[in-house]
């Protein structure tokens, strides 16, 4: 599903944030990213939606090579890809439905698919009763599954996610932790970024660990302990 | 990569897969009309505000439009359908005078033609003020000729009553021909100027207009940076995230246009009782000329237009500080 071959990105300024890295993620497996702040992380989750272009090295994305997705290719190739933040970003003078929505309007699905798709994504992150409300009278742990909702509604082969659990106590990160193995089990490719080490200890996925900009550790599921 | 489907502009070109293009094109711009709809509805007062400060400046030249098409059939009404007075030479008597105002009759571009005898010219010099005296004086000598009241047909345009007036000054028995043509050149190379000055004024407004459209909409693109950086993560195109300001543009233009073409009809109805008494007045050559449909129907139309140009110029370059 991902392979990076060898991808260094050097930031103006000449911080180099990742360097030579290599790694590959296959189609359906879930994986964690680590490492200290600053480890380039979010730079390598910002190369995957091309927020951000590698300077050097290869990128291939469900057998497409990002170097030859241009500007205007952009659009199509982030509609197939489910982004959660760490902040969730949810547009917050709408309704829980209608952030969810979004992605589906974005990708022109007639209106009676899209309540019934938004529903099902709602359902799935036990929300269904709060289509109505604005993002703001939630909690903390509901925005995040709201945001989440959002990043699976079009039911994106790929998803993505930096520092999901960042804001939220232990009890609600294992919670949302739950939902991304749960997509994995119907066969979405997670990548999740995340420093929480002791929660990812207990997710038993694989582990990538960065430092500097340079993979460290590489650990598969079945040796996390 | 995603089950959804791709957005329109970039799916192949087969044909069921056109259909599909449509659909979802149908489907963008169905979403993003009535989005914007929701957001200028979603705060009225600032909506309020930029459509009346835009349909006040369309309004204005509507108005001018209106007083300049009021004092051009003014002037019809006065100038043209004026009596021309015409004087025969003095050896003219009285049959002659006749037999000129039987030719002038028949002319196709003559009303009426009314025969004033000098005796009558002298009778109505007599009631005038300060005459009378000076009237002694002449001693029962009676100077003055006989006078022909030549009353135009009144739709003769410019053109052919100047023809009319030229053909009376040509007549052999014709000493001199009193019309309004001095007057009413005048009058017409001022309503040449107020038709420039309207137009002028029309362009500036339409550019004032035009500015106004783009500050709410530049104001309303910076105020939703966040919103617009969440689309493109999304997968949102430039023309997605673009079209709801621009149809919010189309808005502002719609209404502002009703509202001037309304304003206007409020004027030319406030207009229509004194210019009835005017005409009263002018023994009914008057009328109030309104503004015609075609361009109450313009008005809005081309208002969105206006609308939709500054938010297009606008957004092409805010949109990509926010992007």
């Amino acid at each position: 599903m991902i392979r990076f071959d060898q991808v260094s990105k050097r930031y103006e300024g000449g911080h180099e944030a990742l360097s030579q890295l290599s790694f590959e993620v296959a189609d359906g497996e879930m994986a964690f990213v680590t490492g200290h702040s600053g480890a380039g992380k979010s730079t390598l989750l910002k190369l995957i939606a091309l927020i951000e272009r590698p300077s050097h090295g290869q990128i291939v994305l469900d057998g497409q090579s990002l170097s030859k997705v241009r500007r205007g290719g952009i659009p199509r190739l982030r509609r197939g890809i489910g982004m959660v933040f760490q902040d969730h970003r949810l547009l917050m003078d709408r309704t829980v439905f209608a952030n969810v929505e979004l992605p589906l309007v974005i990708g022109a699905v007639a209106p009676a698919e899209r309540a019934r798709r938004v529903r099902a994504a709602l359902e799935k992150v036990g929300l269904l009763d709060y289509e109505r409300q604005l993002p703001a009278s939630l909690s903390a742990g509901e925005q995040q599954r709201v945001g989440i909702a959002r990043a699976i509604v079009a039911r994106p082969k790929l998803l993505i996610a930096d520092e999901p659990t960042g804001n939220l106590d232990p009890q609600l990160a294992v919670e949302i932790m739950g939902l991304f193995a749960e997509f994995q089990q119907l066969g979405t490719t997670v990548l999740v970024a995340s420093h929480d080490l002791p929660l990812i200890k207990r997710m038993k996925k694989r582990v990538v660990v960065l430092d500097h900009g340079r993979l460290v550790a590489d650990v598969a599921a079945s040796e996390v302990q | 990569m995603s089950a959804a489907a791709p957005e329109t502009a970039e799916a192949p070109r087969s044909g069921r897969s056109r259909a599909r293009r449509v659909a979802g094109w149908r489907e963008h711009h169905g979403w993003s009309a009535a989005a914007s709809l929701r957001r200028l509805a979603g705060r009225p007062v600032g909506t309020f505000l930029t459509v009346a400060v835009m349909g006040l400046a369309l309004a204005l030249p509507l108005a001018f439009y209106l007083l300049l098409a009021n004092v051009q059939s003014l002037g019809d009404g006065l100038g043209r359908n004026a009596a021309v007075s015409v004087f025969l030479k003095p050896d003219q008597a009285g049959p002659q005078a006749e037999l000129l105002a039987k030719t002038l009759r028949e002319r196709a571009d003559v009303a009426a033609v009314a025969v004033k005898t000098p005796q009558q010219g002298m009778d109505e010099l007599a009631t005038m003020q300060g005459f009378s005296g000076a009237l002694h004086a002449l001693d029962e000598h009676n100077p003055l000729p006989y006078v022909l009241e030549v009353t135009p047909r009144a739709d003769l345009d410019a053109a052919a009553f100047e023809r009319l007036s030229a053909d009376l000054r040509g007549e052999r028995a014709v000493d001199l021909v009193q019309d309004s043509g001095q007057w009413r050149q005048r009058l017409d190379a001022l309503l040449a100027l107020g038709r420039r000055i309207v137009e002028a004024l029309a362009l500036l407004l339409a550019v004032a207009a035009l500015l106004v459209v783009g500050n709410t909409v530049r104001v309303d693109i910076a105020s939703r940076s966040e919103e617009i950086g969440v689309l493109t993560l999304m997968g949102a195109s430039h023309a997605f995230v673009r079209r709801p300001y621009l149809y919010a543009g189309i808005w502002y233009g719609l209404f502002a246009g009703v509202l001037a073409v309304l304003l206007a009809l409020a004027v030319e109805w406030a207009l229509a009782g004194p210019v009835a008494q005017l005409g009263q007045v002018y023994g009914g050559r008057l009328r109030l000329g309104g503004l015609p449909p075609w361009l109450l129907l313009a008005t809005p139309l081309a208002s969105a237009l206006l609308g939709w140009l500054g938010a297009r110029l606008v957004s092409a370059w805010q949109l990509r500080k926010a992007a």
